[in-house]
């Protein structure tokens, strides 16, 4: 399994690098060829492998630790509250480095909202977790859509970045998003086998000697930490979260030692596909938003969890 | 000294009183809690796991349950609550693995982890159920894989919410054998009495919160029964019969 899935990951690589506007033989480049493939696709290929990967990974932390299978940043509306921050941080004027910082604290404030609406006497309604999830979203949309108005120079181009997509991508950006992925990653990884408590009950997770509340706290803060950052690069990217981590589950199982490691992977592997579908879909050089890829694909992924998981959800 | 010293116990969340002036339980001891619905059984059993603040009135070997972090509460003892689930499907050996938490030093579960859940799994014969999904069982046998979790935790003192609720006759007389067999220090509420008066030796009955009496087998009477209960109780052949 583990070879299937390294295969798999290089051979999309492979493929993302050569799609795009024009198909690329990799066997047979000219100078310009080499140049685009290099300089261009590079970079841009793996940029999304790393925001897949940081989204991935948040969504298979949001679900352990909401107790919710339909949980990502994009449905527990994380990733709007984030991208409010940033939208602000940019009209305003803020310093590019600060525009993360202030995502991630609308973020966490965001995410903190909906788990305290959904959660009572320690147990998380997850339906009530979703409905709030809904509402952070549109309330965060329709405030970002009122900074649009309000703030026209600045965000002229507000709307193409909220559907999320790569249209800035350096080598200085990939370099932070990479670290911070690697920083995450290590630290999830340390704590995979206390986190594997939280899929427990309350109760039996608290009296097995794990601090239910410490480590949620640090599950949040670091899943956030990736959301923030990567809508502040690339904007709303739906549903990478939502699907890895259950297609990660399917194959290795629940126990979060591989269950992060294969969502990660999943994460890189499920975004440089779809930007490269993204690239090509549209004849003549045109781009689509990669969001709008992810939000087709995840919304089928998600009515057929409502509908596979529909008792299960109704009864907590 | 005793295992669990319980003093000034007061707890109050709406209309509802929880009080216990001074218990004292003796390490190895099988505690049977008895009462109606909302008597405070389970409410007790938050107290005394620290899921809810009890304010200094319960000590564990003269540690006071404030003062032991979540790794030596667990290591002291293991909770069994009345809805335990797990979300995500986890095997049953995974399941009962993850008991061990609190004793496994590293990253991941040791051979000797793997090697004594093993035997538990067979002790307790789940071997045909281990590599199932632990939600795709009958509520019965996810009460049985639940309490070998709660067994493989290894702590002395065993706190059971209704540990045969689900479970058929068979099961639960073979649970509370079993129990009975360990040297585990046992405080479960029960509402099979009869199980309860064959099994454990020590009997707390509460009415409304307060604690009714501290009794042992033999002083477990109809009179007590009826009072606790509301209801007329006789006995038949050392069975007790209760009729409204």
């Amino acid at each position: 399994m583990k070879r299937l899935l390294t295969g798999l990951l290089t051979l999309s690589f492979v493929l993302a690098l050569c799609s795009g506007a024009t198909w690329l033989n990799p066997f047979n480049l000219s100078g310009i060829e080499r140049d685009i493939l290099l300089e261009l696709r590079l970079p841009r290929v793996l940029f999304s492998a790393v925001i897949g990967a940081m989204l991935a990974l948040s969504g298979s932390v949001y679900q352990l630790t909401l107790r919710n299978p339909l949980a990502d940043s994009f449905t527990t509306g994380t990733a709007s509250s984030a991208a409010l921050g940033a939208v602000l941080g940019i009209a305003c004027g803020l310093p590019v480095a600060l525009v993360p910082l202030l995502a991630l604290f609308t973020g966490l404030g965001g995410l903190l909202l909906v788990y305290r609406l959904s959660v009572k006497a320690g147990v998380i309604n997850p339906v009530t977790m979703i409905l709030a999830g809904v509402v952070v979203n549109i309330v965060a949309s329709a405030v970002i859509s009122f900074s649009k108005f309000y703030f026209e120079e600045s965000l002229s181009s507000i709307v193409f970045w909220l559907m999320g997509g790569f249209f800035v991508v350096d080598w200085p950006r990939l370099f932070i998003c990479a670290l911070l992925l690697f920083f995450c990653f290590i630290l999830l990884q340390r704590n995979a086998l206390q986190l594997n408590l939280l899929a427990f009950d309350e109760a039996s997770a608290r009296t097995m000697g794990v601090n239910v509340a410490r480590l949620r706290a640090l599950s949040f803060f670091l899943a956030t930490l990736l959301v923030a950052v990567a809508v502040s690069h690339t904007g709303i990217i739906g549903f990478v979260g939502l699907i890895t981590p259950h297609m990660a589950r399917s194959l290795y199982g629940s126990d979060m030692k591989h269950n992060l490691t294969a969502s990660t992977l999943l994460g890189a592997l499920l975004l440089m596909l779809a930007d490269a579908g993204a690239r090509s879909i549209i004849p003549g050089g045109a781009e689509l938003p990669v969001g709008i890829v992810t939000a087709l694909l995840g919304g089928v992924f998600f009515l057929y969890l409502l509908r596979t998981r529909r008792d299960r959800l109704w009864h907590g | 000294m005793a295992e669990i010293t319980i003093r000034d116990l007061h707890f109050k969340r709406g209309d509802f009183q929880l009080q216990l002036a001074a218990v004292k339980v003796a390490a190895g001891e099988k505690i049977a809690i008895l009462g109606e619905n909302g008597s405070g059984k389970s409410t007790l059993l938050q107290l005394l796991t620290g899921l809810l603040a009890s304010r200094n009135a319960i000590s564990y070997a003269g540690q006071r349950l404030e003062h032991l972090s979540m790794l030596q509460r667990a290591r002291c003892f293991s909770l069994l609550p009345q809805q335990a689930e797990v979300i995500f499907p986890f095997s049953v050996f995974e399941v009962i693995l993850l008991g061990r938490f609190a004793r496994m030093q590293g990253q991941s579960p040791a051979e000797a982890d793997q090697q004594a859940t093993r035997q538990l799994v067979q002790q307790l014969e789940l071997d045909d159920l281990a590599t199932r999904n632990f939600n795709q069982l009958s509520g019965g046998e996810q009460r049985r894989v639940m309490l070998a979790r709660v067994l493989n935790q290894q702590a002395r003192i065993l706190f059971l919410d209704e540990p045969n609720a689900s479970l058929d006759v068979r099961h639960s007389l073979e649970i509370f054998d079993y129990l009975r067999r360990q040297q585990h220090t046992l405080i479960a509420p029960v509402h099979d009495i009869n199980l309860a008066a064959q099994f454990f030796q020590r009997f707390w009955l509460f009415k409304q919160g307060h604690l009714l009496a501290d009794v042992s087998r033999s002083d477990l009477t109809c009179e007590l029964l009826s009072e606790t209960f509301n209801v007329k109780v006789s006995t038949v052949a050392d069975s007790f019969l209760f009729s409204r």
